[in-house]
């Protein structure tokens, strides 16, 4: 112990006299604390301000005037998805998909206005975010420290000196690691604080936790990965384009790669174009603004039955309410059924893209943060889903108002004058039947069950690397 | 001159590593290229497919409509901007942006910024595509096979004796750069020029991106040139050039983007559609002079059919959709200078980073750039008033609905 304890404590010792290491080291540590600031900073008051937008989009509503109830269908409403508070390390997909969409009637719209449009275009790795640092930072970091921990001794010849002395392989690399595990601790302590300080927010801790062991665990393999190539390979200049290039192709080139294949293998429809599609399908259904429409023939002859009269007119509720109602819960069902089989294929693109972390750790690991932190595509799935069922509720509430609170002869007479239009309202009150709306992310437990993939490959690398680096160290020999 | 380059050459064939970044910087950039191909004829073929299922999809709605303003409301029209020749190599913001929407001729606000969604994480990790692959995975490659062109001479202790024989310095270390330099353009080039020849890019436009590729590679071989002439061992080096490509490649793109956007907010999205909607519904409820003055500033021609009797008419609903643009313009138009400032602040930032300014001149060659994004928007807003110049002039003066009219309907042109 005491021997592996002197080989870190040395190893140390010739990184503080470095230059180099002291400048990278410096930088990527003023790097990390500056982006961490300044995301913590952006994210908390994104959080407070899409709350505040939702409580005001749900008081404007109530305070709608006295009006025909299929108007309130269309003025519509609004749900916005603050971020979760690991945003700040993690802000994921929200700036690709938008963090609001607009609600009403028989419309599915999209989530709008997403940073990324407007963004200033400075090439594909414009933005700086934590997460991008420890993903794409770190392990350059730990190249840089590690490429030579082993190859130091065999170029000076004190390998030779310290086998002599009956220090075995194994050994000596469990001192160098022991000196890489230290910098990784003290590199992972910006994230713990941002970790801490989200648990205060409201996190749970064991998402938070686990976001900090799973990080662990990347930069451990990456720690690793140098290591293993400081023993395997004997010449310096070697071992370090050995491990930039294995940096560059796992970071670089194949999560990139990863999204091409799994966008070129799963062919998911953009919405405009399976939107088309669906309109023609919907044609079919009737126009719901038009009781009229032969579509609902069938509809009104079942409503006559019940009700036991003759003529529409005779109905003591509001005929154009319910096809208003079954039109719109019909097109819903529609509309649900497309959106699903869009968020299916995304799924599974996302899933195939998630396999690919067998072959970058940068994957895998960059899933799991967004997974753990609630910024996931999935999460963003569960909003769309969520304000759905929010769009249909509110929608369908209103639409039972026009059935039962306004009356036949007075709808279908609303265009005669300006007192007959006035005739066709109901009170305000009416509007009262809007949900609150406070989307939340998953459960922590579900966060880290939907992360076990993610989480599992990471295990895989760190196991395999790990044993590597003992095969080979095993084996030293002059 | 021409000695010393055969020489090199045939150095270069022995030297092992230096052979497998070339031919790793060949095979990555077939790949980007086919990808980018097989892209841009999926986009191609959606956009065909769409053009047909739209126009017997409108043939369809327009069907048994008995007045202009339903047939203009149930008609949807399809615009797009299709991709370049040359997009293959540069997505750019077509993934980020739309490229096609499906309009009406209610209030355009409403629709235009409306998201063609696709899976979020294409859009957070980003395409592998040529231009991503010259920017920045190019000057990596070339780092790599430079670095220690010098340093392992001096490893190898040869490097005064090389230098003292060759009479002047430049003679040994041009020719062996330089044949490597050229053998990796060559190599990143190739699989770019076939795909320009399949795709039928014109010649001035494969011409105009190899300059790019080459200026970009070149700058990179100037510094990696500089820093070399440091004594210091080969892994220094190497880590002081992977520093620089951070610093260029990464932090400084970065910074600068943080700081164009600071300095340039853009309006609120949400606003806009706030607006809009408070515009368009509330309109139900105002007296319908209240709309239709509006209306008729900006269209005194129908001044005389401007007078609605009776709580519906369907021009008074068209006046307020109207309106409700109207309304919104001004931030609609600070939402679209923003957008351009930013970008035209990022013109001048590239010049910080070789990366950026080759990524961005490749989005330009190819058309996929911020404004030709915003081009293709002005487009459907073109199209848009178009809509509007036909049915206005015949829903106003509640002209006898005729429909073989509808086929002099405006034709969506995509912009050039």
């Amino acid at each position: 112990m005491n021997a592996i304890t002197r080989i870190a404590r040395e190893e140390w010792r010739l990184w503080m006299r470095s230059k180099i290491v002291i400048v990278a080291a410096l930088i990527v540590a003023v790097l990390l604390i500056v982006t961490s600031v300044l995301t913590a900073d952006r994210i908390t008051a994104e959080q407070s301000q899409r709350l505040d937008q939702q409580i005001a989009a749900e008081k404007t509503f109530f305070s709608q005037p006295d009006r025909h109830p299929h108007r309130m269908v269309h003025y519509g409403h609004y749900a916005f998805r603050p971020p979760p508070p690991l945003a700040m390390f993690e802000p994921g997909v929200d700036a690709v998909t938008g963090q609001s969409i607009f609600l009403e009637g028989h419309r599915q719209n999209t989530a709008m206005f997403a940073d990324n449009k407007a963004a200033a275009d400075l090439g594909g790795f414009s933005a700086l975010t934590p997460a991008n640092l420890y993903q794409l930072l770190l392990p350059l970091l730990l190249i840089v420290l590690g490429n030579a921990l082993f190859l130091r001794e065999r170029e000076s010849g004190t390998l030779a000196v310290m086998l002599a002395q009956g220090q075995t392989g194994v050994k000596l690399a469990l001192g160098k690691a022991v000196a890489l595990l230290m910098v990784i601790a003290i590199f992972m302590t910006p994230l713990i604080a941002i970790a801490i300080y989200s648990v205060n927010l409201g996190e749970s801790m064991l998402a938070a936790s686990a976001l900090v062991a799973g990080y662990s665990v990347y930069l451990c393999i990456w720690g690793a990965i140098a290591l293993a190539a400081s023993i395997i390979i004997k010449q310096r200049a070697v071992s370090l384009g050995f491990l930039i290039f294995a940096w560059l192709f796992t970071a670089m080139i194949v999560p990139r790669f990863a999204i091409n294949t799994s966008s070129a293998v799963i062919y998911a429809p953009g919405k405009i174009e399976s939107d088309l599609i669906m309109l023609a399908e919907q044609r079919k259904l009737g126009d719901g603004h038009n009781a009229a429409d032969p579509a609902f023939q069938q509809l009104q002859a079942q409503v006559l039955e019940q009700y036991g009269v003759e003529k529409i007119e005779d109905l003591p509720i509001n005929w154009r309410g319910v096809v208003a109602s079954n039109s719109e819960a019909e097109l819903t069902q529609l509309l649900n059924r497309y959106s699903e089989e869009r968020m299916t294929l995304e799924a599974k693109q996302s899933h195939m893209f998630d396999l690919f972390g067998l072959g970058s750790p940068s994957i895998a690991i960059s899933s799991l943060s967004r997974t753990l932190a609630g910024t996931d595509l999935a999460t963003h799935h569960r909003f769309l889903r969520e304000s759905e069922a929010l769009r249909f509720d509110f929608v369908q509430s209103l639409n039972k108002v026009h059935v039962e609170r306004l009356s036949y002869a007075d709808d279908i007479n609303r265009n005669v004058d300006a007192a007959s239009s006035m005739r066709a309202r109901v009170n305000s009150d009416a509007w009262q039947v809007l949900d609150a709306f406070r989307f939340a992310p998953d459960s922590p437990q579900q966060r880290l069950g939907n992360a076990g993939l993610s989480l599992t490959i990471l295990a895989i690398w760190l196991f395999m690397v790990g044993g590597v680096i003992l095969l080979a160290a095993k084996r030293v020999k002059l | 001159m021409f000695r010393h380059m055969t020489r090199e050459i045939r150095f270069l064939a022995k030297d092992r590593g230096a052979l497998f970044w070339l031919l790793l910087a060949f095979t990555l950039s077939v790949i980007a290229v086919s990808f980018g191909v097989t892209e841009v004829r999926e986009q191609r073929e959606t956009i065909a497919a769409l053009i047909k299922e739209d126009a017997s999809d409108r043939a369809n709605a327009l069907k048994g409509q008995e007045e202009w303003g339903s047939a203009a409301y149930y008609a949807f029209h399809f615009t797009y901007a299709p991709p370049s020749d040359f997009a293959f190599a540069a997505m750019g913001q077509r993934d980020s942006s739309p490229w096609k929407h499906r309009i009406r001729m209610l209030a355009l606000e409403g629709q235009i910024h409306e998201a063609d969604t696709r899976n979020a994480n294409f859009g957070l990790v980003g395409r592998f595509d040529f231009a991503f692959l010259i920017a920045s995975v190019a000057p990596l490659l070339l780092i790599l096979l430079l670095y220690d062109l010098r340093a392992a001479e001096r490893t190898s202790r040869r490097h005064d004796l090389l230098v003292a024989t060759a009479g002047y310095s430049l003679a040994i270390w041009f020719p062996r750069a330089f044949v490597r330099i050229a053998a990796l353009t060559i190599l990143l080039l190739l699989p770019l020029w076939s795909a320009a020849l399949i795709e039928g890019t014109s010649l001035t436009i494969t011409l105009q991106a190899s300059g790019i590729a080459m200026a970009a590679l070149l700058i990179w071989w100037i510094i990696v040139e500089w820093v070399n002439r440091i004594d210091a061992s080969p892994s220094i080096l190497l880590t002081s050039l992977i520093g620089l490509w951070l610093a260029l490649a990464i932090i400084v793109p970065a910074i600068s983007k943080a700081v164009i956007e600071t300095n340039n907010p853009v309006p609120d999205g949400g606003e806009i559609l706030l607006l809009q909607r408070e515009t368009v519904n509330g309109a139900w409820d105002l007296p319908k002079d209240a709309t239709m003055k509006p209306f008729i500033a900006q269209h005194p021609e129908l001044r005389d059919y401007a007078k609605i009797d009776g709580p519906w008419a369907w021009k008074w609903y068209y006046a307020f959709q109207q309106v409700g643009d109207q309304k919104v313009a001004p931030l609609a138009q600070q939402y679209r200078k923003a957008r351009l400032e930013r970008d035209r602040q990022a013109d001048l930032a590239a010049f910080l980073s070789p990366t950026s300014f080759a990524e961005r001149a490749f989005e330009k060659l190819a058309g996929t750039d911020t404004r030709a994004m915003i081009v293709y928007e002005d487009a459907v807003r073109g199209f848009h008033s178009e809509l509007r110049a036909f049915y206005y002039p015949l829903m106003f003066p509640e002209a006898q609905y005729n429909p073989a009219l509808l086929n002099n309907l405006p034709n969506y042109v995509p912009p050039s």
